[in-house]
Formats: structure tokens, C-alpha cells, sequence
């Protein structure tokens, strides 16, 4: 055990010499593991280098300002160092969970945004929308590298056309028109890409 | 149920990607059926993956402090959820829901008010067993869930749990089955396109 410890820390290390490139899923695991018990500030600046250049990278490419993308990837850290007692390894990757805190405060910032402006208010916030409970759900490093490959076999156009899927709101018209191509050809994309991806996950299904 | 949103309807609420009004509609039947909210699920890895993947940007040079010293400031209550509609699905049981209107007495309507989002248009429509509903078509990306009751138009048979995805050439006229009265919750974008003298009854009364 203590054998075991000491080789992740140096992986770790090493890991930090080498830039995050090398960050695996147990890193990230660990990491969250320390800010949930020990509050340690080192873990979350760990967590924070790998995560918040990323989301504020996703947020961008779905047409957020660089200042609005930064604001939202600030939130989702403090949000991380919050809840990471919440953060359960049994249901998702520590990715996939980072993920979901961005896009409901991307979802959030949205509707603060839209209370501001009309001075609305908020009778009753709606939940999140797909809900905290899990069914006999495990997503493990095997189902998240399962995703990885089906990412990967996909064709550069499909790969384009889910991504446009999820970093904007754009409905399929606007997104080919800014891609220049027949709004049947985006369908049709999207459509192929996910079916490919449904092959690759059918046990997700 | 039979009828369940496309993936990539269930890819975009996964991604945070559906505007409100439909947001709204696919999460009413996402919480009737398990089998979409797995599949959701399964999405949320997607964009986990796609978030690793991003190549990352620069930052300003104090984001990290800054970060540091919001640590401890007390977090925002999660909001108390309270019920006010125990017949319906979430989220449209926590949301007030306002007076049915009369367009006849066998066809009801209300429009719905999301309190984060005053531009989404969103109706409730009910109607009598057998009702005829007036011959329509939509456009853009529309949304109808099933709550109560089952109707059928020129496609198919809808039950209590489907969701329905209309695309923007689809016209169709939907009749209630007989038996039961049927409710429906559905997410309209710009006006809706209504032929037919009930249609022409209905269209200022809805403001559509």
C-alpha cells in the first residue's frame, strides 16, 4: 500500500514535469480523492490547471466571449472544490463530471443573464434537468475509453457535426449555413455519427 | 411509449445545447423514461471526452488566485423544490401553471411561463376524447410530450410518455382517442402554421 503510494506520487511528479499531457484518470481521481478529504489546495490547483483551460476552451468554441468563458471556468473550479465530496468515481469520470457543473452553469449563466435583463423573477428554479438519481449505472475508465474509440473512428465531417452538437445552441440551420453546405448534409452527418456512436455504446443504450 | 427524442436531441441536452422551451419538453419525458435518461447519460461521457480533448487556452494570469480566494465564500442554497402540479412530471410539477382557457368547451389550452426564461414558448393543450384537433403544421425544431391520454394523426399513435419531434415541413392533423382525454405539453417556435375554421378560432384567441 504504502509501495503503491509512493509510485503514484512519482508518476505524479513526473506528470508535472512533463505538462498535463500525460494526466491519466487516476490522476484526476486522486486529485479530487484530496480536495474531498484533506481540502488540499495543491490538489485543486492540479485539477485546476488541467480543467479550467479546457472548459473555458469549450466555452469559447460555443461562441462565449474569452472574459464570460474565464468567468464560467472560475465558477465550475469553485464549484468543484465544493462538491467534490459529491463527486462519486462509480457513476462518471472526474471529465465527464467537470463537464456536466460547466454546461449547467453555462445553462445558469443563461438564465441570470435573461433575469437580469427583464428583472424576472425566479418563481421557482426548474432542477437540473437529468436529475440526480442513477440507475444501475457504472461508468467506469472502460466505458469512458469506450467513448474515447468511438470518438476516434469517427470521419473528420462527423466528428465537426457532433461537436457542433454540443458546444452551441445553433439549430441545424445555422449551423450549415456557416459551414456552407446543404442543411440535408448536416443532418445526415450528425445522423452517421450517431449511429457510429451508438454501435460503440450499445451497452449504454 | 414508442416515441423517444433522436440522440442527438438527447446529445444536445446532455451538451447544455437545447434552448429552454425544448430543453424543457425533453426533460419532462427524460424523467418518465429510463432508458432516455441512460443514454443521456451516455452523452454527458461524450462531452467529457470532447472537454479532454479540448486544446486549452490561456487564461488571465491571476484566474488561479482569484479562484483561490472565492474558495470560501458560502455557496448559493440549492433552491427548495416545491410541488404544485403532483399530476404531471417533473420539471413541469414545480412550475405554475396559471387558468385553462376555452376554445370550445372539448379543447383547452395555457400557455406556460419558464421564471429563467421569459422567450420560451411553451403550450399546454387539452382535449376531449375524439377531438378533432385542427389541421396544422410546424415550424422548426418543435417538441410534444404525451401526459395524458393518446392521439393519432397521418404518422403514427401516440401514448401517455412519448415524446414527439416535429420537423418544420411536417403538417398533420391529430384526434384523440376515444376514451380517455388527452393532455399534451409542447414547445412551439415562432407562430404556429394552423388551417381550418377551428384553426382560424383559435389562432387570436392563442395569440399564436
Amino acid at each position: 500500500m504504502a509501495f503503491e503510494l509512493a509510485r503514484r506520487r512519482t508518476f505524479r511528479n513526473n506528470c508535472a514535469i512533463m505538462g498535463d499531457l500525460v494526466t491519466s484518470p487516476d490522476d484526476l481521481r486522486a486529485w479530487i480523492g484530496e480536495v474531498a478529504r484533506d481540502r488540499d489546495r495543491a490538489a485543486f490547483g492540479k485539477l485546476f490547471h488541467y480543467f479550467a483551460p479546457r472548459v473555458a476552451s469549450f466555452l469559447q468554441r460555443g461562441g462565449l466571449t474569452p472574459s464570460e468563458a474565464e468567468e464560467i471556468a472560475q465558477e465550475a473550479m469553485v464549484t468543484v472544490w465544493r462538491k467534490a465530496a459529491l463527486y462519486d468515481p462509480r457513476q462518471a469520470g472526474v471529465g465527464t463530471w467537470v463537464f456536466t457543473i460547466a454546461r449547467n452553469l453555462r445553462t445558469d449563466q443563461a438564465r441570470r443573464a435573461i433575469r437580469s435583463r427583464n428583472g424576472a423573477a425566479a418563481l421557482s428554479d426548474i432542477p437540473p434537468e437529468i436529475g440526480e438519481s442513477v440507475e444501475d449505472f457504472a461508468l467506469t475508465n472502460e466505458r469512458e475509453a469506450r467513448v474515447r474509440k468511438a470518438i476516434s473512428d469517427l470521419s473528420p465531417e462527423q466528428a465537426t457535426a457532433l461537436r457542433m452538437s454540443f458546444y452551441s445552441e445553433k439549430p441545424h440551420a445555422q449551423i450549415a449555413r456557416e459551414l456552407g453546405i446543404p442543411l440535408g448534409t448536416v443532418k445526415s452527418r450528425v445522423r452517421l455519427a450517431m449511429a457510429k456512436l451508438r454501435t460503440h455504446l450499445e451497452s449504454d443504450w | 411509449m414508442t416515441h423517444h427524442p433522436h440522440d442527438d436531441t438527447l446529445a444536445r441536452i446532455a451538451a447544455g445545447a437545447l434552448s429552454a422551451g425544448p430543453r424543457f419538453v425533453v426533460a419532462t419525458h427524460l424523467a418518465g423514461c429510463a432508458a432516455c435518461r441512460k443514454r443521456a447519460r451516455a452523452f454527458e461521457a461524450v462531452g467529457g471526452v470532447l472537454l479532454e480533448e479540448m486544446a486549452p487556452v490561456r487564461l488571465s494570469p491571476d484566474a488561479f488566485a482569484r479562484t483561490l480566494g472565492r474558495l470560501e465564500e458560502p455557496g448559493r442554497e440549492p433552491a427548495r423544490r416545491i410541488v404544485l402540479n403532483p399530476e404531471y412530471p417533473a420539471p413541469l410539477d414545480i412550475l405554475p401553471l396559471g387558468r385553462w382557457r376555452y376554445i370550445t368547451p372539448a379543447l383547452q389550452w395555457r400557455n406556460l411561463k419558464l421564471p429563467h426564461d421569459p422567450g420560451a414558448n411553451l403550450i399546454m393543450i387539452k382535449a376531449a376524447p375524439g377531438q378533432k384537433m385542427p389541421h396544422h403544421g410546424h415550424r422548426g425544431e418543435e417538441y410534444t410530450q404525451v401526459l395524458t391520454g393518446s392521439f393519432s394523426d397521418r404518422f403514427g399513435h401516440y401514448d401517455v410518455g412519448d415524446l414527439i419531434e416535429m420537423d418544420s415541413d411536417i403538417e398533420h392533423q391529430p384526434i384523440v382517442d376515444a376514451g380517455h382525454e388527452c393532455v399534451i405539453l409542447a414547445s412551439v417556435e415562432g407562430r404556429m402554421r394552423l388551417t381550418g375554421w377551428i384553426a382560424h378560432l383559435m389562432q387570436p384567441l392563442m395569440g399564436l
